[in-house]
């Protein structure tokens, strides 16, 4: 049941990922909502989520989004494996510095995922803009969640 | 509650997982060795968005046209439409008035024989990813043919009323089409004088191919708004079609010049698309 869940959720946020990019790509702006919305159910997680979990996960999303195989596999991998070594200091850390993990860890993800995708028109533009933008909203969204919970169920 | 750091099996686990990735994306990459498990998906996909779209869009449609008096003439607007976007396509091959080709001698040839003008199909667009086609290297669509006949179209020519879009690559139920500005595909052109010959790759761009020369071994002035057209060398493409205009020319360096080809036709301009072989 709950990795039906998880599914859904991802072919959910996947889809609104794909109908957000039409409109932010004008703006030289990648917001990759289905990699953060993944990092933060790692990062939420009570227990580590395992490899096997994370590949699967990616190698789904590479289906529903249509790009090559293999690619959300590895990254999905990489940040659980990330999130999961520092599960226990993340406790120690501020939310400005957790957030400027996540901001950098997208900004990684759009720099490394247009490599491979977009290579032929790479732009440092797109991955700049992205990355500022990225830290930002991770900042904005811990600001939210700290001082105003109401709006926001559980904090960071 | 504490979570328990990776172990080191779990680690090398990860370590296998992040390298079995790597290989399936550069088989991926380099081999298409997965097309078509994507193939089936993406089938699959456009089978159960198209059937849901039936069950509750279309109802809904349906129910609201009912309500209306004016059922009918929705009906007959719908009809015209679908024969006003088929003629067009009929009048790529057959008009003479058309702008597509220079040399107008060549359209008597698709439409003077029997053969050729059978193997010209209708077909509709099923899947097309307009932030791909904006943003991304790889520019495709997936059109179903509409034909009874169960024919190979690969290697097929598509185009819609304004031209030449690209080509059929995998050819299943619903036929995969590798559009002129993928980066992986070729278009060899010509200049109206026949005294240029260049072979245009797409550029990952909307509605632009680039071609590149050496100005030393070819030294043909280009300029801005000068037209190309299939040199029909590729084989897969008819000779004489026009397909676009010099948009931008670039000296990369004094060996290198670069020329920008602006399309005269996008796949974002309908939905009804013709196939043919040549």
């Amino acid at each position: 049941m709950k990795y039906i869940k998880i599914v859904l959720s991802l072919i959910l946020i996947n889809l609104i990922d794909q109908k957000m990019a039409g409109i932010t790509y004008n703006y030289f702006l990648i917001f990759p909502i289905t990699f953060l919305s993944y990092s933060f159910y790692v990062y939420r997680s009570n227990s580590s989520v395992s490899p096997s979990e994370a590949f699967l996960l990616g190698l789904f999303v590479d289906l529903i989004s249509e790009t090559f195989l293999g690619l959300n596999a590895i990254f999905f991998c990489l940040i659980t494996y990330l999130i999961n070594i520092y599960s226990n200091a993340f406790k120690l850390f501020s939310y400005l510095q957790i957030c400027i993990f996540f901001g950098l860890s997208s900004a990684a993800y759009v720099g490394f995922s247009q490599m491979i995708i977009n290579i032929w028109n790479f732009s440092y533009v797109t991955l700049f803009v992205s990355s500022f933008f990225n830290i930002i909203l991770c900042i904005l969204i811990a600001i939210i969640s700290a001082y105003l919970p109401y709006f926001v169920k559980q904090r960071l | 509650m504490a979570r328990i750091s990776p172990t080191r099996g779990q680690k090398l686990a990860f370590l296998i997982y992040i390298l079995i990735g790597t290989c399936v994306l550069y088989l991926d990459i380099t081999s298409n060795s997965f097309q078509s498990v994507k193939n089936g998906f993406k089938s699959f996909k456009i089978s159960s968005s198209y059937l849901l779209n039936q069950i509750t869009v279309e109802q809904y449609k349906n129910l609201k046209n009912r309500s209306k008096s004016k059922k009918s003439l929705i009906e007959e607007n719908e009809a015209l439409k679908e024969a006003l976007d088929l003629s067009y396509l009929n009048n790529y091959l057959i008009t003479k008035e058309n702008n597509f080709y220079k040399d107008y001698d060549i359209i008597k040839y698709p439409s003077r024989s029997e053969n050729n003008r059978s193997e010209f199909k209708i077909a509709q667009l099923r899947s097309f990813d307009p932030n791909t086609y904006n943003c991304c290297d790889r520019h495709r669509i997936f059109i179903e043919i509409l034909s009874d006949d169960e024919e190979n179209f690969n290697e097929s020519m598509v185009f819609n009323s304004s031209g030449i879009i690209g080509q059929i690559i995998h050819s299943q139920k619903y036929s995969e089409v590798m559009l002129l500005t993928d980066i992986s595909h070729y278009i060899p052109l010509k200049s109206i004088t026949n005294d240029f010959f260049c072979n245009a790759r797409g550029s990952g761009r909307s509605e632009i191919v680039i071609c590149t020369y050496n100005p030393l071994v070819d030294s043909k002035k280009i300029t801005v708004g000068q037209i190309f057209y299939s040199s029909g060398l590729g084989g897969i493409y008819p000779r004489d079609i026009e397909i676009g205009e010099v948009n931008k020319v670039i000296q990369i360096d004094p060996t290198t010049v670069s020329l920008e080809i602006k399309l005269l036709a996008s796949p974002l301009e309908g939905d009804i698309f013709g196939v043919i072989r040549y």
